[in-house]
């Protein structure tokens, strides 16, 4: 099997659409989008872009909802080390590069990291204008004018919008972007990030990126607060966590308990407690 | 501990796997030759969706999928991606085609005639073992029918809308084109696209979304041969060939551009036999084309490029339709809790209009 799965010249595009996302910080480049031995929809955009920037130094993590041991996750990471002999890890400090589907770990990333999301719909403009060459012209136009119709006929509805995960943000100043289905909670982590983010949809054939320290804020009023999931009062029955984003578990006997969401975190967490 | 149930983890997909292969495991025994030669048709849809001409990989895909087809493909286009492109083989001509079907039945006689070929057509679908009886059954015959397309005099007499010519072939393996698309990029998409997507979209355009009732101009399955500029001798070689299906059909009329009175075609092209789907893909191409030809409507599915374009690849469809059956808990456990604050404002509002 070659190096990483991919022949030479898909290797060489993706690269190129990287350094074009990374120049023009939110917009959406067009790239070939290979099939790999992987369905669509299950992550085969962040895979292309891993595949393409991966080599032998790197240290690799794979997590799915935030956590390295789902199917998922196991899989794609069986993959990667499969066709490319990297070290992988399930540390968040450990990792070089950090393939995700959903979650920003709770760790924050670091310069020499970069962060890679798996992507089911690049274009935030998907939701108000399905039409590709119409959303096109739009954000051409830096017209978001049917996203904040929408954003304030929610807010008059319901008290805020109803988008709960994959919330528009405004990268630079400039395009709005999708952040990939990651919850609110994680939205803020996007801003000034110390760490490279990449977005690969294979699907949609789409790569876009946010460089390290780059200005991204939700798209809200003036007058209203972005306001993430609250789990005030709960913590993580094991590690004792007060701050992170929980999963609501049901035991057997129907009671609830809150667990750390993202595995490594919650590892990392107990091991220094335990320490003490 | 519950909590461990929400990683899923390695040995689960081992065993998931293992179980998967036993109860599949029959598949192993059907001969590739018996699957190439037997189920000629299965292997036919799975190297057009696939996209990768090979019967004998098509054959081991099937058996891996233990049948499930649009899965089989699946196996050919991931294995296509890690295949280095070596060159691009010179233009082909469906009129070089060496036949071992064909049909039109927009006219009454044509040149070189009907060759019904092998087909089933017009059997009675029973599954009772009728055998035919002392029948005379003409033999088969050798030659090689290269015969051109039934429409080649109406286009002689110019009566046929020629859509112009692009400098360069778009390749959608190599670079995905934004809109508008170039119409090689579309008929690629159409080419390696799902045949129920295809015969699904196509159907509409007779069914009052769009009025399209076209006429089969020239229907045909044969041999081509590939050829390939050599890289050191740069002499031109024949490096093997391909059964393919190609249509094309003839819709309305309608001035052009220059004001001439000219009739529509549609092309449909695909690797194998796969006769439905190049109908389907001759019609959707007509339909895309001349949609201002169109008597009744010109907005309807079959005449969208972005319907076209993104909808009808089986493979990425049926991948995205099947990763719902990963964890979710993250965005369920968000959109929870978006629709409790946002069910508690509606109550409070509702209270407060009350009183």
């Amino acid at each position: 099997m070659r190096y990483a799965f991919l022949d030479e010249e898909a290797k060489k595009e993706i690269r190129r659409s990287i350094l074009k996302a990374i120049a023009i910080p939110g917009y959406i480049v067009s790239f070939a989008s290979r099939e790999l031995p992987v369905a669509r929809g299950w992550g085969t955009g962040g895979l292309q872009v891993t595949l393409a920037i991966i080599n032998e130094e790197d240290n690799l993590k794979v997590i799915d909802q935030g956590c390295d041991g789902s199917v998922n996750a196991v899989n794609i990471r069986n993959f990667i080390s499969s066709v490319t002999k990297v070290n992988t890890t399930t540390s968040t400090t450990d990792a070089t590069i950090i393939q995700t589907r959903h979650r920003i770990p709770e760790i924050h990333l670091e310069e020499n990291q970069t962060l890679v999301f798996q992507v089911p719909m690049p274009d935030i403009l998907e939701t108000v204008e399905p039409n590709i060459s119409k959303a096109k012209l739009l954000h051409a136009n830096a017209d978001y004018s049917k996203l904040w119709v929408l954003l304030y006929e929610d807010t008059s509805q319901f008290g805020d919008s109803r988008i709960s995960n994959r919330y528009p943000v405004m990268v630079n100043n400039r395009y709005a972007m999708d952040p990939s289905p990651i919850p609110k909670y994680d939205t803020p982590k996007l801003n000034n990030c110390k760490a490279l983010q990449i977005f690969g949809a294979g699907r949609e054939k789409k790569i876009y990126a946010i460089p390290p320290y780059t200005n991204v804020v939700p798209l809200k009023f003036e007058d209203r607060e972005f306001k993430v999931e609250s789990f005030e009062n709960k913590v993580c029955s094991r590690c004792g966590s007060t701050h992170s984003f929980l999963d609501e578990v049901y035991d057997d006997n129907g009671d609830i308990h809150y667990y750390c969401n993202d595995t490594d975190f919650c590892d990392t967490n107990l091991k220094s407690k335990e320490n003490k | 501990m519950a909590y461990y149930a929400i990683k899923g983890g390695e040995e689960a997909i081992k065993n998931s796997l293992h179980f998967y292969d036993e109860v599949t495991s029959s598949a192993n025994d059907i001969e590739d030759k018996n699957l190439i030669e037997g189920l000629t048709f299965s292997i036919d849809k799975v190297i057009s969706e696939g996209s990768l001409y090979s019967k004998k990989l098509a054959a081991k895909a099937i058996k891996r999928s233990a049948g499930d087809l649009l899965n089989a493909s699946f196996f050919l286009r991931a294995h296509r991606s890690s295949c280095q492109r070596i060159g691009i083989a010179k233009e082909i001509d469906v009129n070089d085609m060496r036949l071992s079907r064909r049909i039109s039945s927009a006219f009454k006689d044509i040149e070189g005639g009907q060759l019904l070929g092998p087909s089933n057509d017009y059997e009675i679908k029973l599954l009772l073992d009728l055998k035919n009886k002392d029948v005379d059954i003409e033999e088969y015959s050798n030659e090689d029918n290269v015969i051109k397309s039934a429409l080649t005099p109406l286009r002689n007499d110019n009566l046929i809308k020629v859509l112009p010519k692009e400098d360069e072939t778009w390749d959608i393996t190599r670079n995905y084109p934004n809109a508008p698309y170039p119409r090689s990029a579309v008929l690629q998409v159409m080419s390696r696209g799902e045949s129920g997507s295809l015969l699904c979209i196509g159907y509409t355009t007779m069914r009052g979304y769009g009025d399209i009732h076209p006429t089969i101009g020239d229907l045909r399955i044969g041999e081509l041969d590939i050829k390939f500029t050599h890289p050191f001798t740069k002499n031109e070689v024949k490096i093997g060939s391909v059964e393919v299906t190609s249509v094309e059909c003839v819709g309305t009329f309608n001035q052009d551009e220059n004001g001439d009175t000219k009739l529509t075609t549609g092309f449909g092209f695909c690797f194998g036999k796969n006769e439905t789907k190049a109908i389907s893909m001759s019609m959707i191409d007509l339909s895309l084309y001349n949609s201002h030809y169109s008597v009744g409507g010109e907005h309807i599915v079959a005449a969208d490029f972005d319907m076209i374009m993104h909808h009808l690849d089986g493979i990425e469809s049926f991948g995205m339709t099947n990763h719902f059956k990963l964890p979710h808990y993250v965005t369920f456990q968000t959109d929870y809790q978006i629709f409790k604050s946002a069910q508690k404002y509606v109550e409070e509002n509702e209270n407060g209009e009350g009183k």
